[in-house]
């Protein structure tokens, strides 16, 4: 990991009791720098955090938002749990498949999006929604999604 | 001290223990108290996520899961009421449903946890009809395990062991939910010195050894207490024997030992009693001698050394019992030889149960008076040895040496007689360990040749050689008699008295 | 964008106003009111006022927050921790979300009143990883406290008041809305909730004493403090004191947030969002967030308070109001609640891992018109196998709603079995 990312995950280790309190964040700092935090990016983390790889490898792989793989360029993620799929979430995600000839889970082709589902992400009265690149877009219908998506690089 | 009643009946028990533990120090857990249990292991961390210990604690509403629950003075338990049956039914039916139903083509069929349990507390016959959760099959976990994922029950006792005992953490359980999976690191083994316990702490058949899988079914095994005598630790082990044949050893249980371990040397030492042996009896470097006249030769040597009294000396080995140094030491006093030595070699320790001194009887050999040495025997006509750890370089002004040995070496060229001896697995003794605890070991097989104990062919010789009052037969029972009568720190560890946890010298 | 809500009570009567998140807009309005009254007190005082106030936790189990806080150890030097619990993902709720975007700094006195009372010298601020408004608005708001020196040491010249605030990510997980499971998360681990006892007043996070309460809870606290136990208990009913923001959402013209006294009739919370959407018929409501068994139309004119809720086989849980009408098909819901709850467990407990699993499976295989009368047997066996017997709640959580649904609606799985397919042509889709 870059000097900077490293700088700043010695800097969170104050603000916890125990330095391990600072693992959710520092993950999310290699991940920004990174895309994702792969073997070696855990083993690195072990060593700086002073657990087993193992350790880091568990909390990695429990959290949604974390990622051991690359990814696509963006994210987008549709919330399908019930709230939303009551005003039409699913019939939004299966268009949005076919706009961009993927499946929800999959990458596109070019590497530009990765199209996903999740629970719910607290945006019951502005259903349906999606989340791209960690921003909601809510109140949504398909035209209004695919024109978000196509906008992206 | 609580006293807490388990259907109906008392038990007087430590405090700030849980049920299980509790039970568990007492002995009876599965034994006389049945609690069914799939993530308690004594020996570990409490993890309380299996849920099958779950009884009724009265006065409080819900089940409360034996493993966790801290006993009370006054606590009544019941573990045997319909709601706990039922209870026991729905973990049972829920961990059966991802579990593939493989018992005829399992390893651990015949041990296996959740085999017995069902036939215990489960259900009769399955209600799923899902296929189950795709999983790794035969997956090498690294040089000595095998892992078939799908029979996982992840009870995570294993998890717990390498980050507990070895401290190597190699295993977590990634992911969530049911999707949960107990896996390595990424490019990673599982390699570590007490590796294959995994495999004896798996209930199900999901961590086989590379070393036993498929070789035998384990109902064809009968278990034998010994002892493991690779290092001074001495840990407690069971010898798994079929047809006179050992397949394995398993750790056996001593809290002041080995708590519920053995190394992955020692687990593997089994293949010792059948490799690289010395099977047969010599002559100045002639194998096809017979056993007696191996023997009268000894005695001969013997015999004239004496008359013209040249210089005996003897060397003992820490691989030998106390018994057969003991009566190697009533042998060298008749020969008024002088007080015996020995070696022992050192090697690599650790803080979990690998001592430094390579063999299991060092401390005996110098509770019996062996002096420890590391230097030439210097010149002597006469050298009686107790092989295995002796170097040919100790021996260069010896004349005559007469070695007795369990296994092949380069001192057998340089030996004008040699009498093969049986290992640990093939008689019965007592070894002090590295606390000056004793231990005793039975016989778990016959050799495949003729063969007899140190102690068994010192006798022998001494017959040959002329000696008074050794005619007798050898009796490893009468010799443990005398010892423990004429050596006051044996005093109350006779062969007889001693239970299966040994008992330290006094 | 969330939408501010229309129908307002004390807590979000300001949250049109986007200058009410800074320090000086928050305190014209009244702000720090209440924590300058609180300091003014002993420690024990506040925990009384809170006791008597009768404040139950908005997180969704509904426990008295001054009878909490009075659980904290008084004769011990550890540091002590409080929790500020935002991971909010019960699904149909998003009242936290609204609460830490429009009033950032209600949460924040909230908290500062309660390290004054249980004596607390951190506080940690949970957000879930997916909630980056609320977090950036959090982050804001204490950055400005600690300038102000309204956080940190000394707090508002009180010597040997210190305090604090870490904002703390979590990173997409539902279980870490459980108390202990957010603190085995904020520690750096995985997100499994723990065995209790210990419980978080003795054993809590990084083993230090500590005190959790939802972000609503403390934006409570405040008024309380201020404005006085009688008014407080103005609002609501004996049991269930103070208002609360209503989270309505589904088949409803207008979903949306709406604070209003506990204990208000379904039918008037429904009626504040306008009703079943197109004039439609009410076939069931969730009433507090996707764990809680769901009410049929004959429920409507229940209060929604939880002592009101119990009574007919549910609870208020975090005021999560799902309205489905007549088009919506029961079992399609079974299997949306059920997915989710597979995806959500831990995976600690046995039954909680498998039995969400085998739920979801059993509800899909009955909705593709694949069931049989042994599926509806095990909808009925395999939640009473995982209720009340695992580490946590979430076993129960995800036991109940499809309990609910069978006791209320067998019949919509009893149609699947019998056609062999969904009889719900116009039903959401799955």
């Amino acid at each position: 990991m870059q000097a900077q990312t490293l700088q700043k995950i010695e800097a969170l280790f104050e603000k916890y009791p125990q330095k391990r309190g600072a693992l959710l964040p520092a993950i999310y700092l290699v991940q920004a720098e990174k895309g994702h935090v792969d073997s070696d990016a855990a083993r690195e983390l072990a060593e700086l955090f002073e657990l087993q790889p193992v350790d880091v490898w568990e909390v990695l792989t429990f959290y949604n938002m974390f990622y051991t793989a690359p990814q696509g360029r963006h994210h987008v993620y549709v919330c399908t749990n019930l709230p939303c799929s009551l005003r039409g979430a699913r019939s939004l995600l299966k268009g949005i498949e076919s706009h961009l000839g993927v499946h929800c889970g999959q990458t596109t082709a070019d590497g530009r999006i990765t199209l996903g589902h999740e629970e719910c992400l607290g945006s019951c009265g502005t259903a349906p929604m999606m989340r791209v690149d960690g921003e909601y877009v809510e109140n949504l219908d398909l035209v209004e999604a695919k024109r978000v998506i196509d906008g992206l690089d | 001290m609580v006293t807490i009643t388990i259907d109906g009946k008392e038990y007087e028990v430590a405090e700030r223990r849980t049920i299980l533990q509790a039970i568990d120090d007492l002995g009876l857990l599965m034994t006389e108290v049945d609690i069914p249990h799939y993530c308690f292991h004594p020996k570990l961390a409490v993890d309380g996520s299996c849920r099958l210990c779950q009884v009724e604690v009265e006065g409080l509403p819900k089940l409360q899961i034996a493993c966790d629950t801290p006993v009370r003075d006054g606590m009544i338990v019941k573990t045997a009421n319909q709601r706990v049956k039922d209870a026991r039914k729905g973990v049972m039916e829920l961990l059966l449903i991802n579990h593939p139903l493989d018992c005829p083509i399992c390893d651990q069929a015949g041990e296996c946890k959740l085999q017995d349990y069902s036939f215990d507390y489960g259900i009769e016959s399955a209600r799923t009809q899902e296929p189950r959760r795709p999983a790794k099959k035969n997956a090498d976990l690294g040089p000595t395990i095998v892992f078939d994922q799908e029979r996982c029950i992840l009870c995570r006792r294993c998890v717990r062991f390498c980050r507990e005992v070895p401290k190597t953490g190699e295993l977590g359980v990634f992911h969530r939910g049911d999707e949960s999976v107990l896996e390595l690191f990424p490019g990673t083994q599982l390699d570590n010195p007490y590796s294959m316990n995994v495999a004896d702490i798996c209930p199900v058949g999901a961590l086989t050894t590379k070393d036993f899988r498929f070789k035998i079914r384990v109902w064809f095994l009968d278990d034998q207490e010994s002892v493991c005598d690779q290092c001074s630790n001495g840990c407690n082990i069971y010898a798994s024997r079929s047809n006179n044949k050992v397949y394995r050893y398993l750790p056996r249980r001593n809290d002041a030992v080995n708590d519920t371990w053995i190394c992955d040397h020692g687990r593997m030492s089994y293949k010792q009693i059948l490799e690289n042996r010395l099977t047969e009896p010599g002559i100045k470097g002639q194998r096809d001698v017979g056993y007696r006249d191996a023997i009268q030769e000894a005695g001969r040597l013997i015999r004239e050394a004496r008359t013209s009294s040249r210089r005996i000396v003897g060397v003992a080995s820490p691989y030998a019992s106390n018994e057969d140094l003991f009566t190697f030491r009533k042998l060298l006093e008749a020969l008024g030889a002088g007080p015996g030595t020995f070696a022992v070699q050192r090697g690599e320790a650790d803080d979990v149960l690998i001592k430094a001194e390579k063999a299991p009887n060092a401390n005996g050999a110098r509770a019996l008076g062996f002096e420890e040495s590391y230097e030439s025997v210097g010149a002597a006509d006469v050298a009686i040895v107790l092989g295995h750890t002796t170097t040919a370089e100790y021996f260069r002004d010896v004349a005559n040496l007469i070695l007795i040995d369990t296994h092949v070496s380069s001192l057998m060229d340089q030996a004008a007689v040699v009498l093969p001896a049986r290992v640990t697995a093939e008689k019965e003794g007592t070894f002090t360990n590295h606390a000056n605890r004793v231990q005793r070991f039975l016989p778990v097989v016959e050799p495949k040749f003729e063969a007899w104990s140190d102690g068994d062919l010192l006798q022998q010789i001494a017959s040959a050689s002329g000696l008074g009052g050794w005619d007798s037969m050898y009796s490893v029972h009468e010799i443990s008699k005398e010892l423990t009568e004429s050596i006051a720190a044996f005093a109350d560890l006779q062969l007889g008295s001693l239970d299966d946890q040994g008992r330290e010298l006094s | 964008m969330i939408i501010v809500p229309y129908v307002t009570g004390y807590l979000s009567e300001h949250y049109a106003d986007d200058d009410f998140r800074t320090l000086s807009a928050y305190k014209a309005k009244g702000g720090f009111e209440g924590l300058k009254k609180a300091l003014a007190m002993e420690p024990e005082e506040v925990v009384e006022i809170m006791k008597s106030a009768g404040l139950r936790g908005r997180g969704g189990a509904g426990f008295n927050a001054g009878m909490k806080w009075s659980f904290m150890p008084k004769d011990t030097d550890r540091p002590k921790v409080l929790v500020c619990n935002g991971d909010e993902s019960e699904p149909g709720s998003f009242k936290d979300r609204l609460i830490m975007e429009r009033g950032p700094l209600q949460i924040l006195e909230g908290i500062l009143i309660a390290a004054w009372a249980v004596g607390a010298s951190k506080a940690f601020i949970y957000i879930r990883g997916e909630y980056k408004e609320p977090i950036r608005c959090l982050e804001a708001a204490v950055k400005e406290l600690y300038g102000a020196r309204l956080c940190g040491e000394n707090v508002m010249g009180k010597k040997g008041f210190n305090i604090d605030i870490v904002v703390h990510s979590g990173a997409g997980a539902y279980i870490c809305g459980e108390e202990t499971g957010l603190l085995e998360s904020l520690e750096g681990k995985k997100g499994q909730p723990r065995k209790k006892p210990p419980f978080p007043a003795q054993f809590g996070a990084f083993g230090l004493p500590t005190t959790v309460n939802n972000i609503e809870t403390f934006a409570h606290a405040p008024y309380i403090l201020d404005r006085g136990v009688d008014w407080f208990r103005g609002f609501g009913t004996e049991k269930s004191p103070g208002t609360t923001l209503y989270g309505v959402s589904g088949h409803v013209e207008r979903p949306g947030l709406f604070e209003l006294p506990l204990g208000t009739p379904l039918r008037e919370v429904i009626g504040h969002a306008g009703g079943v959407r197109g004039g439609r018929r009410l076939k069931g409501v969730i009433p507090g967030g996707m764990s809680m068994p769901i009410l049929t139309p004959n429920d409507i004119d229940v209060p929604m308070a939880d002592e009101f809720l119990s009574e007919r086989g549910t609870h208020l849980g975090t005021g999560g109001v799902m309205v489905m009408d007549e088009t919506t098909c029961m079992v399609r819901v079974a299997c949306v609640v059920s997915y989710f709850f597979r995806d959500e467990s831990c995976g600690q407990c046995t039954q909680c891992r498998e039995g969400t699993g085998w739920i979801n499976k059993i509800c899909e295989r009955i909705e593709q018109g694949r069931g049989t009368q042994q599926d509806m047997k095990l909808l009925e066996d395999v939640p009473a196998m995982m209720e009340g017997q695992t580490i946590c709640a979430f076993a129960d959580a995800a036991a109940w709603p499809i309990q609910g649904l069978m006791r209320h609606f067998r019949d919509d799985f009893e149609a699947h079995i019998r056609e062999h397919k969904c009889p719900y042509p116009e039903s959401f889709e799955l």
